[in-house]
């Protein structure tokens, strides 16, 4: 008895070795799918990852901060907070983002910093900042000198990273873009990459408190107070004692809890990624069965001759187990190095949808190379999987009796076999996954919405060889009529076919289960985007829109001077303006936007889409001045309000009810939006200035000539960006579409993955057919018959795929949209099948089938042809 | 108190000159600062006129209550409490209290309250005569939303929660910082004495450096302690010194001893030395006797003559700091030793400006043995190690 090494390089290696090409493939299928989950973990972490390390930076040592109920605070209630002092260090906090100008005329936007404002007097304690001195022997400076190098309102203290990025140095000035204005900053100090330094990529500027007041101007305000809590007092302790103590408007929150509702925001999108991701996997774990099950399958024989010999049913095991393994750690090893290669582009693919919704600046820096322990994981997870999918092929193998080595010709009696388990099973399963569809999310998560969808997965692919059969036995006579072209190699294909099923079965399964996902997600982008420009139609009524230039997505920070509002009014074509004030707040853990328009312009001029009530309109008008709301449908959804029912909003005077009097379509942001009449927004916001405006022309204006007026009138002094209807939607369409750009690039992947699958088993099949070609060709077929019959089987095959495809993907298409983006988005879409682009991929998937079958048709005629008549 | 004297330099332009070379390390940053924001000058109008702060120039006239509120126009002021205190059962301390007031921007452009037109400092010590232990702490805040301040138009002066005000002729001093505390009343038994010449004390050779400089010599003083949890009522006698002005010190000079005495025989005592960069006294040291009746005889340089002994090395700074002083003024009479209540009074400010100085409780006792204690004060002495006291003050106005 050999050992088991010994074995394992003579019966496995050594046929892996010799099918370098099917080895190749599965490696690669695997490495993709490995590939793929690693570089969207990678980018999500990157996310994440950056904003938790610059919340951390510049956290420093805060304990505890107060902040206002609805954010941004007056300062002067700082007044009735000296009883805090006994808790510890404070430090009032002006923060916020500035923006280097764009250095080209066609770029867009610069680059973002996090301006930090602090009373470097108090703040010292709480933050290490590292000032890099220029002078030998000079001293780090003490908190009084620190201060006096701030103490004017242009001065700044920019990190080194990013002084020597821009060119600056000591002594530097530089402009600045906050909202609608340029500032120029003269630079008194760099940091080492230390502290708050580090946070975004030196992406950070310190200012004097008073400075970066006056630079946002937001005199009298504070965005929070840093508490450090002094030696010996517990965090619990004085959290719970503040709270009571805090007056109303104000709360306190630990640092890490804007982190936490970050990542609590962002999880869906990250999960939704991650899902997708794995399908790539997936499939690639169908090819490890579909490789060990092939295995087996041709060399039964052997098998037989080894249990002939004397070796155990445990060996045998072990053996294909162990193939499994090899070609599972071989392909999650590459895949780990290929994850880290298209992590890259995996997070430039992310980041619009990252900062259209959800973080206002992503760091620009490098992504975080994947760590160590992750890896290892990552590999252990794929080999795990491997072992699970190669454990019904290596049982078969393990059941292979010492007799069946002889019986060699009815080798394939056993599994050609039909069960009825298999029917019965995908209807099963495919009822499991409709009702699994109709279960709650878990922490906001479509987690029962995902395991629908495999569900229905597995059902698809239980369903293959029936479909298969059908297609080989009756859909040639009754299903298609196709004209009567090569009637000869369609017979044969059929046949053939029809005989290896059960082998060719896996792989068409894993090749429908990717184009059912790619059935599903295009038919649900297709319905978003239907949706989402019907949306845009009905509602973005006005002629031009305004922004201030930092305002580059609706998340991200600025607003417009009421001066620059002055001027636009003045222009003689404008009769109208809506001018939308947005301020974002924490509203039970998560981030909402509270926004106040104006709802007479809104009645005469705009339009919004009402989900409910029938009568929104007039609601609305009766509720103008009164504490009421119109909400969006995902804040509707996500808090479980509707029209009659009252929410606790966070205002500056503390949590006020506000009746919810309508529910919104609104496809701009996922977070939740809550509006009320501008009568009702200045009440609590007195200081707020608009975030954008929408602006209503006389009739017969040209809206083009109007926008460049009104840009050169307004953009002299203030940097505010005029676009025209027209102009915004190609702009929002154009964000939608590179939105889902990477859910196209991850089915294609996975689609990749499934087509390497195919072309593997039909290169077995045609070396196991060795005898039949000969036979074939002595009795009088040519060649290109032969090719051509082969390349009916690869059609039938990819048609096989795709009929099933289209079936799973049509089922799965309403569990994304009915179930999985509500839960994990809040927007209603309206189905809408994309007939065009599935008639169109479906040709494709053909042709794409009829060219794989290209080569292994090529590698039949030539090397195996003679062989076979030979053995014949 | 002539003390707290900062050495400020004569600072009239941007461009000051420091004679000693630390001063000139300091202050070439802020040269360089200086130099590359010059361009400012020519676009920025608060620049172009730059307001400049009042001098302490001869003449004041000085009024009270009026003239213990702030004076906002000088660019440098504060307010001094130092005292000698006692328990019934006749535990001994010594507090300091002290506010600072230093301007910074006289008009500022920007309007946040943040903007740091003055920055306040707060000193604030105990010391336990009986246990020998002393304890001291420090604030440096800007004004911001009223966490530090001096009123102008009454007197009240404050840092986060420690406090000097008047309440009638009444001074009310509070602070308090973890366990220890201090709250004290001081009623004046004499009027307020001007020191100097017509209401200057002059304290460098240029016109203008010098302030106006008050005292109330003898406060009665009752309140309680606080040390170390433990609430302790005591009554006692105290002294407050009030001085504003502008520009002090000279370059050449690097540091001051001064002292405050209450004599038991009714009369009091202040004096101080200024110390210069080649060791020699400044001719602007000065003093003033005050009689019981509140009469007072100015003292110059050369009327008096103070000689350091007993040295005593600061294991935390390394600075030596002499713990006797021989105090002669033969013209009047006055021959005594003062020494202090024990050594380890230093206070080092490491945290926020870097000064480290003495300033602790002293014991006056005759040269004749035999009479025992003739009277208990305060002695402050800068400027023997670290940062002068006057970079506490120093002025960075770009």
């Amino acid at each position: 008895m050999l050992p088991l090494c010994s074995l394992f390089h003579q019966f496995i290696l050594r046929a892996l070795l010799r099918e370098k090409l099917r080895t190749a493939l599965t490696i690669l299928g695997i490495s993709l799918g490995v590939g793929v989950v690693v570089a969207i973990r990678l980018a999500n972490s990157n996310a994440l990852g950056s904003f938790r390390a610059a919340t951390e930076a510049v956290a420093g040592e805060t304990t505890l901060e107060i902040t206002g109920t609805a954010g941004r605070f007056d300062e002067l209630r700082l007044r009735e907070l000296s009883w805090l002092r006994d808790y510890g260090r404070l430090s009032p906090v002006v923060t916020g983002y500035a923006m280097t100008e764009p250095t080209s005329a066609t770029e867009k936007k610069g680059e973002f910093l996090q301006i930090l404002g602090v009373d470097i007097l108090r703040d010292r304690l709480l933050r290490q900042y590292d000032l890099l001195q220029l002078r030998e022997g000079d001293r780090e400076p003490n908190a009084r000198e620190f201060l006096l190098l701030l103490a004017d309102s242009q001065a700044v203290v920019v990190t080194e990273k990013f002084a020597r990025r821009q060119g600056l140095t000591l002594g530097s000035t530089f402009t600045l873009i906050i909202s609608d204005r340029k500032s120029e900053f003269v630079i008194r100090g760099l940091l080492r990459d230390e502290g708050p330094a580090r946070a975004l990529d030196g992406n950070f500027v310190l200012m004097d408190l008073a400075a970066a007041q006056w630079a946002f101007q937001r005199l009298g305000s504070l965005d929070r107070v840093d508490l450090k809590l002094a030696p010996g007092v517990a965090v619990e302790v004085a959290e719970a004692e503040i709270t009571k103590r805090l007056p109303q408007g104000l709360v306190i929150v630990r640092p890490a809890a804007r982190y936490s509702q970050m990542e609590k925001m962002i999880a869906a999108f990250h999960f939704n990624l991650n899902a997708l991701a794995s399908i790539a996997l997936l499939v690639g774990l169908f090819l490890i069965y579909n490789t060990v099950s092939i295995s087996v399958l041709t060399r039964r024989e052997e098998i037989g001759m080894l249990r002939a010999v004397g070796t155990g049913r445990g060996v045998v095991l072990a053996l294909f187990m162990g193939e499994a393994c090899l070609l599972a750690s071989m392909g999650a090893g590459l895949g780990l190095g290929l994850g880290q290669l298209m992590a890259k582009a995996a997070v430039q693919a992310t980041s619009t949808t990252v900062e259209t919704f959800y973080l206002a600046v992503v760091n620009p820096g490098a992504t975080q190379p994947l760590q160590g322990v992750e890896g290892a994981m990552a590999v252990g997870l794929t080999l795990l999987l491997a072992l699970g999918a190669a454990t019904r092929p290596a049982f078969e193998a393990a059941q292979v009796a010492p007799l069946e080595a002889i019986r060699g010709p009815e080798r394939l009696l056993k599994s050609r076999q039909w069960s009825w388990r298999a029917p019965v099973a995908a209807c099963g399963l495919l009822i499991l996954g409709g009702l699994l569809s109709r279960l709650a999310p878990v922490n906001g998560l479509p987690v029962y919405g995902y395991s629908a969808a495999l569900a229905l997965v597995l059902g698809g692919v239980l369903c293959t060889p029936i479909i298969l059969w059908t297609m080989c036995r009756q859909g040639d006579r009754r299903l298609i009529r196709l004209p009567r072209l090569l009637p000869v190699e369609r017979l044969l294909a059929r046949a053939s076919l029809g005989a290896a099923i059960p082998r060719v079965a896996i792989s068409v399964g894993a090749l429908a289960v990717s184009l059912a996902m790619m059935v599903s997600v295009s038919i649900m982008i297709g319905s978003f985007r239907e949706t989402v420009v019907y949306w845009i139609e009905q509602t973005l009524r006005a002629d031009i829109y305004a922004r201030p230039l930092t305002r580059v997505t609706s998340i991200a920070e600025g607003d417009i001077d009421p001066a620059a509002l002055a001027l636009v009014a003045a222009d003689p074509a404008v009769v109208a303006i809506d001018a939308l004030s947005v301020q974002r707040v924490n509203f039970q853990g998560n981030t909402i936007s509270l926004a106040g328009g104006d709802y007479a312009v809104l009645f005469d001029h705009g339009r919004l889409l009402f989900k409910a009530p029938q009568d929104a309109y007039d609601q609305l008008r009766r509720g103008i001045g009164r504490d009421v709301v119109s909400v969006s449908e995902s804040f509707a959804l996500r808090f479980g309000k509707g029209p009659g029912d009252v929410v606790e909003l966070p205002t500056p005077l503390g949590l006020r009810p506000f009746e919810v009097i309508a529910v919104f379509y609104d496809y701009s942001s996922n977070h939740g939006v809550a509006v009320m009449d501008r009568t009702t927004y200045f009440r609590y916001f007195p200081a707020a200035r608009p975030s954008s405006l929408s602006i209503y022309l006389q009739p017969g204006a040209n809206p083009e000539e109007v926008r460049s007026r009104l840009a050169s009138a307004v953009g002299s002094r203030y940097l505010v960006v005029f676009n025209t209807n027209r102009g915004l939607r190609e702009e929002a369409l154009r964000i939608f579409d590179s939105t889902f750009a990477i859910t196209y690039a991850l089915e294609l992947i996975a689609i990749a993955v499934a087509g390497l699958g195919v072309m593997a088993t039909l290169m077995t099949l045609i070396l196991e057919r060795r005898r039949e070609f000969a036979l074939l060709s002595m009795l009088g077929m040519t060649r290109g018959q032969m090719r051509r019959m082969l390349m009916i089987e690869a059609v039938y095959i990819g048609a096989a795929g795709q009929c099933i495809g289209l079936i799973i993907g049509v089922l799965l298409s309403l569990v994304l949209i009915y179930v999985i983006n509500v839960q994990s988005f809040g927007w209603t879409i309206q189905f809408h099948v994309p007939m065009a682009f599935l008639a169109q991929s479906t040709l494709l998937i053909l042709v794409a089938a009829a060219v794989a079958g290209l080569y292994p048709a090529a590698r039949a005629m030539s090397a195996n042809a003679a062989q076979g008549a030979r053995e014949e | 108190m002539s003390g707290r004297i900062q050495k400020a330099e004569g600072r009239r332009q941007n461009g000051r000159k420091g004679g000693r070379k630390s001063l000139a390390f300091i202050l070439a940053p802020v040269f360089c600062i200086l130099a590359s924001s010059f361009w400012l000058l020519f676009f920025s109008n608060d620049l172009v006129a730059e307001p400049i702060w009042r001098e302490a120039t001869p003449g004041y006239q000085f009024a009270f209550p009026r003239d213990h509120a702030a004076h906002t126009d000088y660019r440098i002021e504060w307010w001094y409490y130092t005292g000698n205190l006692a328990t019934a059962d006749g535990r001994r301390f010594g507090y300091q209290l002290t506010f600072f007031r230093t301007g910074i921007t006289p008009e500022p452009s920007n309007p946040s309250r943040w903007t740091v037109r003055d920055l306040y400092m707060a000193h604030f010590a105990l010391s336990d005569l009986t246990n020998q232990k002393f304890y001291a702490f420090e604030k440096l805040n800007r004004a911001g939303v009223g966490w530090a301040g001096a009123e102008t138009n009454q007197y009240r002066v404050w840092n986060e929660g420690w406090e000097a005000r008047l309440e009638g002729d009444q001074h009310i001093l509070s602070a308090a910082e973890g366990n220890m505390q201090l709250a004290l009343t001081l009623a004046p038994e004499k009027v307020p004495i001007i020191h100097g010449e017509h209401g200057v004390s002059q304290k460098g050779a240029a016109v203008g450096n010098a302030s106006h400089y008050y005292s109330l010599t003898r406060l009665r003083t009752t309140g309680t302690l606080t040390i170390n949890g433990e609430e302790l009522p005591v009554s006692g006698s105290s002294w407050m010194d009030h001085e504003f002005g502008t520009s002090f010190l000279e370059p050449e000079q690097v540091g001051w001893d001064w002292f405050s005495l209450q004599l038991n025989d009714g009369r009091e005592l202040m004096l101080f030395q200024i110390r210069r960069a080649d060791g020699s006294i400044d001719p602007h040291s000065s003093g003033t006797l005050i009689e019981p009746d509140g009469r007072t005889i100015r003292l110059s340089q050369t009327d008096f003559t103070l000689t350091p002994t007993q040295p005593w090395r600061s294991p935390a700074s390394g600075a030596s700091y002499p713990m006797t002083w021989k105090i002669a003024a033969p013209a009047h009479g006055l021959h005594f030793l003062v020494r202090a209540a024990f050594p380890g009074q230093e206070l080092q400010t490491t945290a926020s400006t870097g000064v480290i100085y003495w300033e602790g409780s002293i014991i006056a006792s005759s040269n004749d043995a035999a009479q025992g204690i003739i009277g208990r004060g305060y002695l402050e002495m800068t400027g023997y190690i670290g940062k002068r006291m006057g970079a506490v003050f120093d002025a960075v106005t770009p």
